[in-house]
């Protein structure tokens, strides 16, 4: 069955272009795009696990060198791309589902922009190919500028125009990285140039290899919105509709944990790679956290958050052993559901007081138990607070961390932790139990029945991968082991 | 009591941090966390140094507690720098890009 | 000759080092859009380059070639194919990027980054 390998890029693509074909019929493409929706957790599920060779060219065997190489564009799909590809395909049709209950008529374009980003980090996370990674990357980059403008919040645009400005400078490095890497390895296999890299067929001390690693490093900062990035990347979470934003930041995790396994792939072998990525990881943790304490407007508190929450995935891949990736990536997918759980909730409140200054809200318990609740587990969550999904995946980077011998490290996770749990408390105790201020006036006193029916799915997910978290980690500890080999 | 002092006009200072409007109890107290949460995660950072060289850490920890607690506040200036101009971000964006290049370029291979 | 090679180098360099020049000093934003641009120039000027082969030939097998003599002269086509790619998404960029200069442009009446671009969290005031 590994012909579905490709069909869950193709299959949101085309349902993207046919939605903004028929952008005419509203009850068309809303069907279309629930059953679309629905079919792309499954997609991913009902498939086999293997490789795919676009235009069916088989790997060739050099027969001087004996080395294995891959003309076609591969796509590998195991168990760690399968479960990612499952979560984003969750969140989109839950988007896709806040988003038409919300308004009576769809507009194909905005549903356009959603299911190309889906497709562009699902051939992010299932490409073997670095200049296939590079296009999506830019994709991406397109997609989320049109989720930010499309929303119509004040200084949408703005923002839109910010990042799509700095991207045009973090992608042509980028390209210009991969462009070393292909002057120097004649190919853009990531298979093949790491069978170079490692059967010394390279100088890995040459200044060039040095050099692409710098360059594709500077473009991975800005999909992942690590430092210097991480003012626009909170930025246009605050700016994009809530559910939007809770779809944004999956895609940008999912482009940092594609782009940052590709990258180890191909550079372990130069300890100056994991410095990089535990340097910056820190820099996020200690930029994202302490601004997010000094934010007014909770969408932007959130943004922080999830940039400084980016720190954690960075820590464990830069620690670089099993233990720690297996930690690092069982954190991105906690965190993708996490933050998206928190998006959503603070949405409905936006969606039911029109406010977003946590100075004038207040007392909303009373009207929103339901989403008070709910919220309230999934800061718990953020924070690491067991039994929640949260808590494992920071005790496993914890313990990575201590194993490998930086103490420092673990006390800094425990930190940031903490800095998260006061940024949590503080905020939804100025929003839900500080007493009502007089001129708040609640206009909508119904939350979107959809916007509970998400939430509730998130949070079982998170309260179902705090008790079992085996089912996860046993499986991406397993595809770990088979990239360090 | 020089500390203390600091420490007051700090509380001070955050007033200017905020969008207009009135500064609450909580705002005021996630600020001091913040301020205390650089400080210390600074620090700690600092000690990753040990692994390079035990004397260089040492220093650095010392030189940087005494220079970051006797600037508090420091959250104002790192909140200035990190606001939401193009200026700013494009300005932070192609240092860092310059800093990773010359680091890998000329100390890739010593770590 | 590689004397090519290497002009086609220095002159990627160069675009690339405009550019952020660009980025960081012109105020003007359609200039500083055009400066960016440049960057991408610039990396795609690289990637033709390495494809180049001194007195190469066009890589196309035609039937009667001899493939070791086509092996030996042909110039690398996979960068040709890439740096294809790379313009059409630059283009869109570009035209995505503008398209929301317009916008801004009708919003403020001026092309100055300083003015259109700064910091708007101030701006969102608390009002009463």
């Amino acid at each position: 069955m590994n012909e579905l390998i490709p069909l869950m890029v193709i299959v949101p693509m085309m349902a993207a272009l046919l939605l903004s074909a028929f952008s005419r019929f509203n009850k068309v493409i809303k069907c279309l795009a629930l059953v679309v929706g629905i079919c792309l957790p499954i997609i991913p599920l009902a498939s086999n696990y293997g490789l795919h060779f676009f235009g069916g060219y088989q790997p060739m065997v050099d027969n001087v060198t004996n080395i294995l190489y891959h003309p076609a564009i591969t796509y590998s799909f195991d168990f760690m791309q399968q479960i990612f590809i499952a979560m984003v395909g969750l969140l989109t049709f839950l988007v896709i589902f806040i988003y038409l209950t919300k308004y009576k008529k769809a507009s194909g374009s905005y549903l356009f922009l959603l299911f190309m980003g889906t497709a562009a980090v699902t051939a992010l996370i299932l490409t073997d190919d670095i200049f296939h990674m590079f296009v999506f990357f830019e994709i991406l980059a397109l997609a989320q500028v049109g989720i930010v403008a499309a929303s119509s919040i004040d200084y949408s645009y703005e923002m839109a125009l910010k990042y799509m400005i700095l991207g045009s400078i973090g992608s042509p490095i980028m390209l210009l990285g991969i462009g070393f890497l292909l002057a120097m390895t004649g190919t853009v296999n990531v298979t093949d140039i790491v069978s170079i890299v490692r059967g010394g067929l390279l100088d890995v001390t040459s200044p060039v290899f040095l050099l692409s690693l710098g360059l594709i490093f500077f473009g991975w900062l800005y999909a992942s919105g690590l430092p210097p990035f991480h003012t626009i990347k909170s930025g246009i979470y605050s700016k994009a509709e809530p559910h939007g934003a809770a779809l944004l930041q999956s895609f940008t995790v999912i482009s940092m944990i594609s782009i940052v396994l590709i990258m180890f792939r191909i550079y372990s072998t130069l300890p100056i790679f994991e410095v990089l990525i535990v340097l910056f990881s820190v820099v996020a943790m200690i930029l994202g956290v302490s601004m997010a304490l000094t934010q007014t407007d909770f969408r932007r508190m959130i943004g922080f958050l999830a940039v400084g929450e980016l720190g954690f995935i960075g820590l464990g891949i830069g620690l670089g052993t099993q233990y720690a990736l297996t930690a690092g990536l069982f954190q991105a997918l906690n965190e993708i559901v996490i933050t998206a759980l928190l998006f959503i909730g603070f949405g409905a409140i936006v969606h039911a007081t029109n406010e977003v200054d946590t100075r004038k809200l207040g007392g909303l318990l009373a009207y929103h138990p339901k989403v008070g609740i709910m919220l309230l587990i999934g800061g718990l969550a953020m924070a690491g607070v067991p039994p929640l999904s949260g808590f494992q995946s920071k005790l496993m980077l914890v313990q990575a961390s201590l194993s490998c011998g930086y103490p420092e490290l673990s006390i800094l996770t425990i930190m940031v932790s903490i800095a998260t749990f006061v940024v949590f408390v503080k905020t939804f105790y100025s929003m839900f139990l500080s007493p009502k201020p007089h001129d708040l006036e609640v206009v909508d006193n119904e939350v979107p029945k959809a916007m509970v029916f998400a939430m509730a799915i998130l949070l079982i997910v998170i309260i179902a991968l705090g008790l079992f978290p085996d089912v996860v980690t046993s499986g991406i500890s397993n595809y770990v082991g088979g990239l360090l080999l | 009591m020089r500390l203390y002092d600091q420490i007051f006009n700090v509380v001070k200072k955050f007033k200017e941090l905020f969008s207009p409007g009135p500064v609450t109890n909580a705002d005021v107290s996630g600020s001091i966390t913040a301020e205390i949460f650089i400080i210390v995660s600074i620090v700690i950072a600092a000690l990753l140094l040990r692994h390079v060289s035990l004397l260089l850490a040492a220093l650095a920890t010392l030189i940087l507690a005494i220079v970051l607690i006797n600037n508090i506040p420091l959250l104002p200036k790192f909140k200035i720098e990190q606001e939401d101009s193009l200026e700013k971000m494009l300005f932070y964006a192609v240092f860092v890009l310059g800093l990773i290049v010359i680091f890998l370029y000329w100390g890739g291979t010593l770590v | 000759m590689a004397e090519t090679q290497l002009a086609i180098l220095f002159t990627s360099i160069a675009l690339v080092v405009i550019g952020l020049y660009a980025a960081i000093f012109v105020d003007n934003i359609i200039k500083k859009i055009i400066g960016i641009s440049f960057i991408e120039e610039g990396a795609n000027l690289f990637i033709v380059g390495i494809g180049y082969k001194a007195g190469g030939i066009v890589p196309i097998l035609m039937p009667n070639m001899n493939t070791t003599w086509f092996a030996s002269n042909a110039s690398y086509p996979l960068p040709y194919g890439l740096v294809l790619t790379s313009i059409v998404i630059g283009a869109s960029t570009l035209a995505v990027m503008l398209a929301l200069v317009m916008v801004l442009y009708r919003k403020y009446g001026t092309l100055s980054t300083s003015v259109m671009l700064a910091d708007t969290s101030k701006q969102e005031e608390y009002d009463e």
